[in-house]
């Protein structure tokens, strides 16, 4: 088991717990139920998680599969630096968002899944783990060798004059040699 | 390319054939239970209370208990295995569609939760409407305590702000079990199970937490059907009401009638029902798990290890009692890596009457394989002395679990296969080559093509040996024509040759770049008019492009069937 990468699941949690808090926020809020102001600090809260947690982070090993359209979220998740890079900020304030979840029924799943992520977020932060944006890789380009810009000078070595004015005659014997046959005989 | 009909519904007819079985089932109980809750003279002062929400809650309660039920058996693979097994109960159609039993597993998980999220919402409409339509006839009937309990504002209360409703114990359990649901819903994603193996296997195993209070989830229960009908038709108490008020000739003619209250309206609520659909899978996997326990309890001993380029160790074990058929796989755990890891591999040697052995290529990517190959072959120390000394190899102490089958058992069982191998790939198809080695004649296979595609030459090596054993054995009996060989080596950077002698009939075969699928399918059609089988075991893009070809119009008007096997 040691080399578990918690945060993914976490992310994975983190993210179905955001759109759970911001379904029931907003069945709570509709139905306008005794509390429904906890229904809209949820729906708030929800889509605050959801925006936080879509960028997935890059595998420590192994490749990274990015979520469709995330690049603008990994933008703006990687400007605030360490707040976001670091897990224990991120355990600390989804067991600080969960907290008002739990005083309406229409919320209160989304409060303990959103809790159970920040447990395990809190796992992957003791093991050392942080995140680290998906950036497109840019290409290097192989720097073009000298030898390409300084072409050979001189023409490639000729025989001698005498077997070039033999060439020029005698076409059967200057022909290739194959030295194999291609039938065995 | 256009879809033929008669390849589709050879392909793919069977899969949505069950499909469409299921959904029917579904709709039919859904539909059921639907009519039987607005329309049943039991749940009529009820159904008067709740209104859509009842019947709705009570509707998707049936389906989730059907759901419940089957989405366990496809998950007892020794069971499917023999029936894979035993030829003279299952066509060649039933195992194809075992096959894809794991796909009809996760249709049931996500029917599941799709059901459970509509029977909650059910369930919260409910409780309003108990408040709302709070019942001063029956107070036996009610679930809230006063009127406006849930919604209106104006009635002060000084309880806890959490409704007093879900404190019952079918919310707290209910809250508990869509907890439970989501935990194993998220873990099994597609990206954790690739990473993470482990997390998705733990979470999962919940399911024995969830079934034991799914099975007491509706003790206690608030929804309540009326016990004597006979005496108290519904609608009577209205009759009552209004009799006072007429004259008494007509309250004499009404006395004539059968519509009398003469008792009041008793109600009980349900007993919990769930306990009927789900027992009866949920002892059988329980038996499934306890057998596969016991047969992989004593431990194998292992004869070789031999290291074979591009990282696979082929790994040699003798076990007592094991039988196995080409084409299955088994499940290795080693406590001296990980406890608690378990991991498949498809045996690449199947043990025979002669030789009792069997063998499992594995490749070494991802930390397990790693430590495993690091305790079966350890490399070798710098001050060990340059004589070759006879080494006490202490083998680790490993556990197999299986064998289970697979898709590619049924290679013999066509009169034509094409076997399409990338990679490591290749291992189901190396135990059906060995078990043609063995004895080719008894099959119904009379032609088998194999088309094997590696990313390195080196790659092919792994199994050299056999297929040039195998292609000499044909040969000598006269049927070269019995086995077709095609190599493809994928990586066209650098120069790559096989030179060896022993190895001619292989690299007179192999071919540079990526195969052209639809070149190699024409040809198969064009010299075969039979029903070709076609079974795949590679990278996602092989097998796509193949499954379109086999679905499309062959200018033969042969019809290929395909199989895939997959290591995920």
């Amino acid at each position: 088991m040691g080399k578990i990468e918690w945060a993914m699941w976490a992310n994975e949690q983190a993210l179905a717990s955001g759109l759970i808090l911001l379904a029931g926020g907003i069945v709570g809020v509709a139905g306008q139920f005794r509390g429904w102001e906890f229904a809209a600090y949820a729906v708030a809260a929800g889509v605050f998680v959801c925006l936080l947690e879509y960028p997935r982070s890059k595998r420590a090993k192994g490749t990274s599969v990015e979520r469709s359209g995330q690049y603008c979220f990994t933008v703006c998740v990687k400007a605030f630096g360490p707040l976001t890079r670091n897990y224990y900020v991120r355990a600390f304030l989804h067991a600080a968002i969960c907290v008002p979840g739990g005083f309406m029924l229409a919320t209160v799943l989304g409060c303990v899944c959103l809790g159970i992520a920040s447990l395990i977020y809190l796992a992957a932060a003791i093991r050392g783990e942080h995140w680290e944006p998906i950036l497109p890789r840019k290409d290097v380009r192989k720097p073009v060798a000298e030898s390409i810009k300084n072409p050979p000078q001189n023409p490639p070595p000729r025989p001698p004059p005498e077997t070039r004015r033999k060439q020029a005659k005698d076409l059967e014997g200057a022909a290739y040699d194959n030295p194999s046959s291609v039938t065995d005989d | 390319m256009a879809v033929s009909v008669r390849s589709w519904v050879a392909n793919e007819g069977g899969k949505h054939l069950v499909l469409m079985l299921w959904l029917g089932a579904n709709t039919w109980l859904f539909l059921r239970t639907y009519l039987l809750y607005s329309t049943g003279q039991q749940y009529h002062y009820l159904y008067k209370m709740l209104g859509l929400g009842l019947c709705i809650s009570r509707a998707s309660a049936s389906v989730l208990n059907l759901n419940c039920c089957l989405v366990l058996l496809p998950m007892c693979r020794s069971l499917l295995t023999f029936i894979r097994g035993t030829h003279t109960v299952s066509s060649r159609k039933t195992r194809r569609l075992l096959d894809k039993s794991k796909s009809f597993h996760v249709a049931c998980g996500v029917a599941i939760c799709l059901f459970s999220a509509v029977h909650v919402s059910a369930h919260l409409v409910n409780v309003v409407n108990f408040s709302l339509s709070y019942s001063d006839d029956f107070p036996a009937l009610n679930l809230a305590r006063y009127r406006g309990e849930v919604r209106l504002p104006n009635v002060s209360n000084h309880d806890h702000p959490v409704r007093s409703a879900s404190v019952l114990f079918p919310g707290v359990t209910g809250v508990l079990l869509v907890l439970i649901l989501l935990l194993m819903f998220i873990s099994s994603s597609y990206c954790i199970r690739v990473s993470n193996y482990e997390i998705f296997w733990y979470t999962h195993n919940l399911f024995i937490v969830f079934y034991t209070i799914l099975m007491v989830h509706m003790v206690g229960g608030a929804l309540k059907y009326q016990t004597n009908l006979k005496a108290h038709p519904p609608g009577c108490l209205r009759t009552n009401q209004s009799n006072s008020k007429l004259q008494d000739e007509d309250l004499v003619q009404a006395e004539d009638d059968d519509i009398r209250c003469r008792e009041d309206a008793h109600f009980e609520p349900h007993y919990p029902q769930t306990w009927l659909w789900v027992s009866g899978p949920l002892c059988l996997y329980c038996v499934e798990r306890l057998y596969r326990y016991i047969r992989s309890s004593d431990p194998v001993t292992i004869v070789t290890a031999i290291r074979h380029p591009c990282n696979v160790v082929e790994l040699r074990m003798l076990k007592k009692d094991f039988k196995a058929r080409p084409g299955q796989y088994i499940v290795l755990n080693c406590p001296g890596v990980s406890s608690f890891e378990n991991h498949p591999f498809t045996l690449t040697k199947c043990p025979t009457a002669n030789k009792e052995t069997f063998g499992i290529h594995l490749r070494v990517v991802g930390d397990w394989t790693d430590r495993f190959t690091q305790l079966l072959l350890p490399p070798p120390r710098a001050d060990m002395e340059i004589l070759p000394m006879v080494q006490q190899r202490r083998y680790p102490k490993v556990f197999v679990d299986g064998p289970f089958g697979g898709p590619s058992e049924d290679v013999f069982n066509y009169d034509v296969s094409l076997c399409v191998a990338g990679g490591i790939g290749v291992t189901p198809f190396a135990c059906v080559l060995q078990a043609l080695l063995d004895g080719w004649r008894g099959f119904r296979l009379q032609r088998l093509y194999f088309v094997w595609v590696c990313k390195e030459i080196q790659s092919f090596y792994w199994f050299a040996e056999l297929l040039c054993a195998l292609h000499k054995k044909l040969w000598q009996e006269n049927r070269p024509d019995y086995f077709n060989l095609k190599l493809y080596v994928s990586c066209t950077e650098s120069l790559q040759r096989m030179s060896e002698e022993r190895y001619r009939p292989l690299s007179s075969r192999l071919l540079v770049g990526r195969p052209k699928w639809k070149m190699i399918l024409d040809e198969i059609g064009k010299s075969n008019k039979k029903r070709v089988g076609v079974f795949c075991c590679g990278p996602k893009s092989i097998s796509k492009t193949l499954h379109r070809l086999c679905n499309s119009t062959r200018s033969s008007g042969t019809v290929f069937e395909f199989n895939k096997e997959s290591f995920s």
